[in-house]
């Protein structure tokens, strides 16, 4: 048997390199595997202060597992996970945008997380999901590259004592909401029958994606090919025509909304100067917020029946792992952990209409018991939501049109007047395919 | 021996300072130049792939959206940096005189520029607002119009408004500027051509002008870069729109960066810039050199 000899001075540095190498390998000193959380949707202080208590109590439970949280602006998503990639430096586990893991996996940076959607068909969760595209978005190429946490539906919200007084029964099919909103105008009080957001701002082509959908209408068809311009093309312009005859033909619609974005929408709803706005679920916090009293006041609508189908355009936002990870399987765990139903229940609190959630078996709450406006949008939207890439699932190209808001510049260019809904949608389809062939 | 000392010592000296030029500019602009000749299309394999000058050749011979955003740029530029440095000539002479409150005059106009663009970008969104913007509000209050402008959403207009507030971002630094140069202009000239029979516009022209040229030229040179790459408040303002009317070239860079994933192009359209910007300088320091010959053969 060898004798082992070692100087003190050898032995200080051997146990230095010993913990150097630990903590590079994602353990820290303390033999914690640690964890690095990237958030984009939970950093406003509100959520901040439900969601730090959660990972205390999930390191709690995990005693091995440290998570640290790094809240990531929203303008810097892009730039800093671009960055991350190039750097290596990507962090184990993360929540962000829907397109993310598809674009990540392209990259060859994420890991698969089959296992894990295996898992949730097991344990009964998968049936409990409101709509299934709400994970399926998350499959390409043979596998899932994330799973979904939260769900954030588009609405239109509408004023009941305005609708009341005019003896309208509240829209259910396009013909009503078009006979509403005109019937709906009152320039001369300040209220016009509709307000959306049809600036040059993601948020257009959001609520544009719902009657497309309606339309019978899509991007993509159910192999992922593009059919904007092409096989769907009339029924996309008959949904764009649809949308900006309230601008340009009706108009009973502000004048300026070809500038507007998500807040301008709200904004105006929340004030009291449109009778129907479409708006994000933050509409029912800012209402809860900035004018209490007008709550009564204001119901959802049920999602529209169009000519085709009956649904609304909606995302499913996901987590996803690192692949080059050196703890992928403390990241599932924390995963599996943080997607259990009911475990975000103070998150859907802290910020009312902001986050939703994605099993069915969290509908029946008492948060949502004693918030009507909650109630109506579990109801009469989300069951109805689906993703850009329907009938199909994800596709990375989708990212990058929902990024360039290459649907989003019809709206803005018809309602502006510098093109017709035939023109935009032909343009929109020619850049595209830029992005299918480039 | 002393010297040559003392000479390694001062190179000693600088450098920490000469790394961090080295690390914080010269790598990432070489970084940038090597982006711009590969793939790097965050949605497509072998992002590393050398790929020459295909992004620079699709930005000047195919893309048709980059010209478009081009002429806006200049648009924009020309625009902007004319209108602030001709109003912020005007409000630098008037300080120049000896008025009361000279020095609240000072600090007021400097507001503007110390304000971050976010904010800008914010408060001029209200004053355009087309609902309850104070833009519409005095104008339909003075009956100067009828019905609201829109300020942000008719393509035709939209321009106009974000140069107005480019030129409002950038008049202050200028006036503090002009304003040094002004105090360096010798009284006794002035005073001397006024006795020559010189009127005020002839003295202006011939006298104080011609002190202000060489930092006017600075000044505009230096507006002319920080106008051409800005970004923020167009992007905040418009996001580009209505219909494109209001897409520059940094915007477009980020659009192609950061949400279409094609650095590599976006790398190229930046470099595009960088090399427009650098022509700019060189035509600035090419005249200006022409003026001293001027007056050294004036001299």
């Amino acid at each position: 048997m060898s004798k082992f000899n070692m100087t003190r001075r050898q032995a200080v540095a051997l146990s230095a390199a010993s913990m150097f190498a630990l903590g590079s390998r994602g353990v820290n000193a303390a033999g914690e595997a640690e964890l690095s959380f990237w958030t984009v949707r939970l950093n406003t202080p509100e959520l901040q202060a439900a969601l730090l208590p959660l990972l205390d109590q999930f390191m709690a439970e995990n005693p091995g597992i440290k998570i640290i949280n790094e809240p990531v602006s929203g303008n810097q998503v892009y730039p800093k996970f671009i960055a991350a990639v190039q750097g290596q430096q990507m962090p184990d586990v993360a929540e962000a945008y829907s397109y993310h893991p598809l674009q990540f996996a392209a990259l060859d940076q994420m890991e698969i997380m089959d296992d894990m959607i295996a898992d949730w068909e097991k344990d009964g969760r998968l049936a409990d999901v409101v709509n299934e595209f709400a994970y399926k978005k998350f499959f390409w190429k043979g596998h899932y590259w994330g799973v979904p946490y939260n769900a954030d539906p588009r609405a239109i919200y509408y004023r009941k004592d305005l609708l009341e007084a005019k003896g309208i029964a509240p829209p259910t099919n396009w013909d009503e909401f078009q006979a509403a909103a005109i019937a709906l105008h009152d320039p001369a009080n300040g209220v016009a029958g509709v307000g959306f957001p049809a600036g040059d701002f993601h948020i257009t082509q959001h609520f544009y994606m719902g009657f497309m959908f309606q339309a019978g209408g899509s991007i993509l068809n159910e192999k992922g090919e593009l059919v904007f311009g092409s096989e769907k093309r009339e029924q996309n312009i008959r949904a764009l025509t649809y949308l900006t005859d309230f601008a340009t033909k009706h108009k009973v619609t502000p004048e300026g909304i070809a500038a507007w974005n998500t807040d301008d929408a709200h904004t105006a709803f929340v004030q009291g100067r449109l009778a129907m706005g479409m708006g994000t679920g933050r509409v029912i916090g800012q209402i809860m917020r900035e004018n209490p009293d007008m709550f009564e006041k204001v119901g959802i609508l049920e999602t529209l029946q169009g000519p085709e189908a009956k649904l609304t355009a909606g995302f499913y936002n996901p987590m996803f792992v690192w692949k080059y990870s050196p703890n992928i399987d403390a990241a599932k765990t924390f995963i599996r952990w943080f997607t259990t139903p009911g475990r975000l229940a103070p998150i859907y609190a802290a910020n009312p209409g902001q986050h939703w959630p994605i099993f069915k078996s969290e509908f029946d709450t008492q948060s949502i018991r004693e918030n009507r406006l909650l109630g109506e949008m579990l109801t009469k939207v989300i069951p109805y939501m689906t993703d850009f890439a329907y009938p199909g699932t994800g596709i990375p190209e989708m990212g990058v049109i929902d990024g360039e808001k290459l649907f989003a510049a019809p709206v803005n260019e018809v309602v502006v007047g510098v093109k017709t809904p035939e023109q935009a949608v032909d343009d929109a389809h020619a850049k595209m395919q830029e992005i299918f062939t480039g | 021996m002393l010297q040559r000392k003392r000479a390694r010592l001062a190179y000693f000296l600088v450098l920490p300072a000469m790394v961090l030029v080295v690390l914080l500019n010269l790598v990432p602009l070489i970084q940038g130049v090597i982006v711009s000749m590969q793939n790097q299309n965050l949605i497509r394999p072998n992002p590393e792939a050398f790929v020459g000058f295909k992004h620079y050749i699709r930005a000047l011979t195919l893309d048709d959206e980059f010209w478009q955003s081009f002429a806006r740029s200049v648009w924009f530029t020309v625009a902007s940096v004319t209108g602030a440095y001709v109003l912020s000539l005007g409000l630098a002479l008037l300080l120049n005189l000896d008025i009361r409150a000279r020095g609240l005059f000072r600090a007021v106009f400097l507001i503007p520029w110390v304000i971050p663009d976010v904010v800008t970008a914010l408060l001029w969104k209200w004053f355009y607002s087309d609902q309850w913007g104070f833009a519409n509000f005095a104008l339909l209050k003075l009956g100067v119009i009828q019905i609201p402008i829109q300020w942000l959403s008719d393509p035709s207009i939209a321009m106009i408004s974000v140069i107005v507030v480019q030129i409002w971002k950038l008049y202050p630094i200028m006036t503090v500027v002009l304003l040094a140069a002004l105090q360096g202009v010798p009284k006794e000239l002035i005073e001397a051509a006024k006795i020559d029979g010189a009127n005020a516009v002839q003295r202006f022209v011939n006298v104080t002008f011609n002190f202000l040229r060489p930092t006017s030229m600075i000044i505009v040179l230096l507006g002319c870069i920080w106008t051409f790459q800005s970004f923020d408040i167009i992007y905040l303002l418009t996001g580009g729109g209505p219909a494109d009317a209001t897409q520059t070239l940094p915007t477009m860079v980020y659009v192609k960066a950061f949400w279409s994933s094609q650095l590599g192009y976006a790398s190229a359209i930046g470099v595009l810039i960088l090399l427009t910007l650098l022509f700019l300088g060189s035509v600035n320091l090419g005249l200006e050199r022409m003026f001293n010959r001027r007056s050294d053969g004036n001299g």
